[in-house]
């Protein structure tokens, strides 16, 4: 994936951020999406998951949705008017000078700074080590189990089809440790990434 | 908090027993009323006569057209693929007290391509004004803000005007969110000032005229009582007519009755009959130009909940059938998505409006501005004051 502008900072707080959003759907951020935005004035990068995409509605929509309305007035909600998507992120670490840090960071971003994906090349650099899970599976917002699942299997994805399998039974391993406590919960997530699903 | 309402508990009863009064007032006196517009059907010769003699003495009622006033037609097709244009305009007005003296006005356009598919054009354009010429009259007095609300109304026409000359190829509606007599030329102190403000104003609608669209002016809730003031003349003699008095000084009979009491008749769909607005400034300066307003009520709502709305057209549209149809129609389509008022008009004004928070960041783009030249921007005390004071009292028991 190359890097794309996904929206402005609504607000944020050290473990984690909200931003809006009102890119066409087939560009907007999914669910397990590394995302990253700047902090302390530049010198860090705040990287983090997308756990939540929220649509608000307000007066002026809401009488039209039982309506049935013309397709012109259906694009002039969606593209036109300033009505943003909420995505909620989780941060899981951040980059200094040097190099990624999983934990979080010592800043989070500032209201109306720019979000943006995170690159392959980051995220492969990123998840080379698993520390980030923890982050995760700890988290008191973010729907843990489902995030766990779909964040490794985006970090399995970014790297050649070769080394796919390897990585996955790597993260395994690492959940598994991870998780040791709650077996009933390990084993959902395992479901979710084994190499062979 | 500032507002003791506990001290107003007994004014607010005595409000709405004034209400509840005046409302069973109207209904003893509505259904007599409402039968003099069956009475005079197609206005006859004498009617048509002692309307001429008052409109004479600047009497400013309803002109009966060849439709019967009491007449209600039907919803006409929509054709398949129709332009539907509106305008809106918002504005900052000077402040004494601010900054900088200027004022702002934002004009928000849309363009719905109906049947074509594609999402709306939509577009708000600012403009600041802050010259001496800008901002004060030739004695030297700071302008009213009523010709701030002239210039603000002739360029929602202008841009409606732009908007439909940029596409002729199919047919076009253009919207404006009030009547089509310019407010200004009803209250403009001379007649000098009231054709200097209709220049500009009556050539865009020359230009809406030229490129073929239909332009309309939607007012909802109208308090106008042009049609009730036909029906007391309907009741006078020429003697009393030519006396004036009586013209002028509403009976008792029609006291407060406006027309939208008139027109509850009306099913979803359907529009009243056409009449031509008798004021002063319609016939002084709209008319002469050849753009003579014309109106007639439209329920846009739909069964069990009536949406009424005074519509204004100028004489080109009322005397062209398939224009006045388009115009009839597409509002009625548009209240639809909306459940009473068109849907463009509420985006046009949505994209036009300032709101508090746009004012305050305009505000702080002024004063930084001014001190990157080496100013001192400040407000006054008293403006400096309400700032401090708008949060309301706390209360320290």
């Amino acid at each position: 994936m190359t890097e794309l502008t996904l929206g402005r900072l609504l607000r944020s707080s050290t473990t984690g951020y909200v931003f809006g959003c009102k890119i066409p759907e087939a560009d907007a951020p999914c669910f397990g999406d590394f995302v990253k935005a700047p902090a302390q004035r530049g010198q860090t990068e705040v990287i983090g998951l997308v756990y939540d995409l929220a649509i608000s509605d307000d007066g002026f929509v809401r009488p039209m949705a039982t309506a049935d309305l013309p397709e012109e007035v259906i694009l002039d909600q969606r593209n036109n008017r300033n009505v943003p998507i909420e995505v909620s992120v989780l941060a899981v670490g951040y980059k200094n000078g040097a190099g990624f840090i999983h934990g979080l960071p010592p800043q989070p971003p500032l209201t109306l700074d720019t979000i943006r994906t995170c690159t392959d090349d980051e995220v492969r650099a990123f998840t080379e080590r698993s520390d980030y899970l923890r982050l995760i599976a700890e988290s008191a917002e973010a729907p843990a189990e489902e995030l766990l699942a779909v964040a490794v299997q985006r970090a399995a994805a970014v790297r050649p089809p070769a080394e796919r399998e390897r990585y996955l039974r790597k993260a395994g391993r690492e959940l598994a440790k991870l998780l040791s406590r709650d077996l009933p919960r390990l084993e959902r997530v395992l479901s979710r990434i084994q190499p062979n699903r | 908090m500032a507002l003791e309402l506990h001290a107003l508990a007994q004014a607010v009863d005595d409000l709405s027993t004034n209400a509840a009064q005046r409302l069973a007032d109207l209904d003893r006196r509505l259904p007599a009323i409402r039968a003099l517009l069956k009475t005079i059907g197609v206005a006859g010769e004498e009617l048509r006569a002692n309307i001429q003699a008052a409109l004479r003495a600047r009497w400013a009622g309803a002109i009966p057209t060849a439709e019967a006033v009491d007449a209600a037609y039907p919803l006409p097709p929509f054709p398949a693929r129709v332009n539907i244009l509106a305008a809106d305009g918002s504005q900052i007005y000077p402040d004494r007290h601010g900054v900088a003296l200027y004022y702002l006005i934002n004009i928000g356009s849309i363009v719905f391509g109906h049947g074509s598919g594609e999402a709306p054009r939509t577009r708000s354009k600012p403009e600041v004004f802050f010259q001496d010429a800008d901002l004060y009259e030739e004695d030297g007095g700071q302008i009213p803000v009523q010709q701030i609300d002239m210039k603000r109304d002739q360029r929602e026409l202008a841009e409606l005007a732009q908007l439909a000359e940029a596409d002729r190829s199919v047919p076009t509606v253009a919207l404006l969110d009030n009547g089509l007599l310019l407010y200004y030329s009803l209250q403009a102190p001379s007649r000098e000032q009231i054709a200097e403000a209709l220049g500009p104003y009556l050539k865009s609608l020359d230009r809406l005229k030229a490129c073929g669209a239909a332009v309309a002016g939607v007012v909802a809730r109208p308090r106008s009582a042009g049609v009730a003031r036909l029906l007391h003349l309907s009741t006078l003699e020429r003697d009393e007519i030519d006396r004036h008095a009586e013209l002028f000084q509403s009976s008792a009979a029609f006291r407060q009755v406006t027309d939208f009491q008139l027109f509850d008749f009306l099913r979803p769909g359907e529009r009243s009959a056409i009449f031509e607005s008798g004021s002063p400034a319609n016939l002084d300066h709209y008319q002469k130009a050849g753009h003579s307003i014309h109106f007639f009520y439209l329920n846009a709502g739909r069964l069990g909940k009536d949406s009424l709305l005074r519509i204004e057209v100028p004489e080109w549209v009322a005397r062209d059938i398939a224009k006045l149809n388009l115009v009839h129609a597409a509002i009625v389509e548009q209240c639809r998505i909306t459940d009473g008022f068109p849907y463009v008009l509420m985006r046009a004004h949505e994209l036009a409006v300032v709101t508090v928070a746009e004012r305050r960041e305009f505000e702080q783009m002024v004063t930084g501005a001014l001190v990157r030249r080496g100013l001192t921007p400040s407000v006054s005390q008293k403006a400096q004051g309400k700032a401090w004071t708008a949060t309301g009292k706390r209360w320290y028991p």
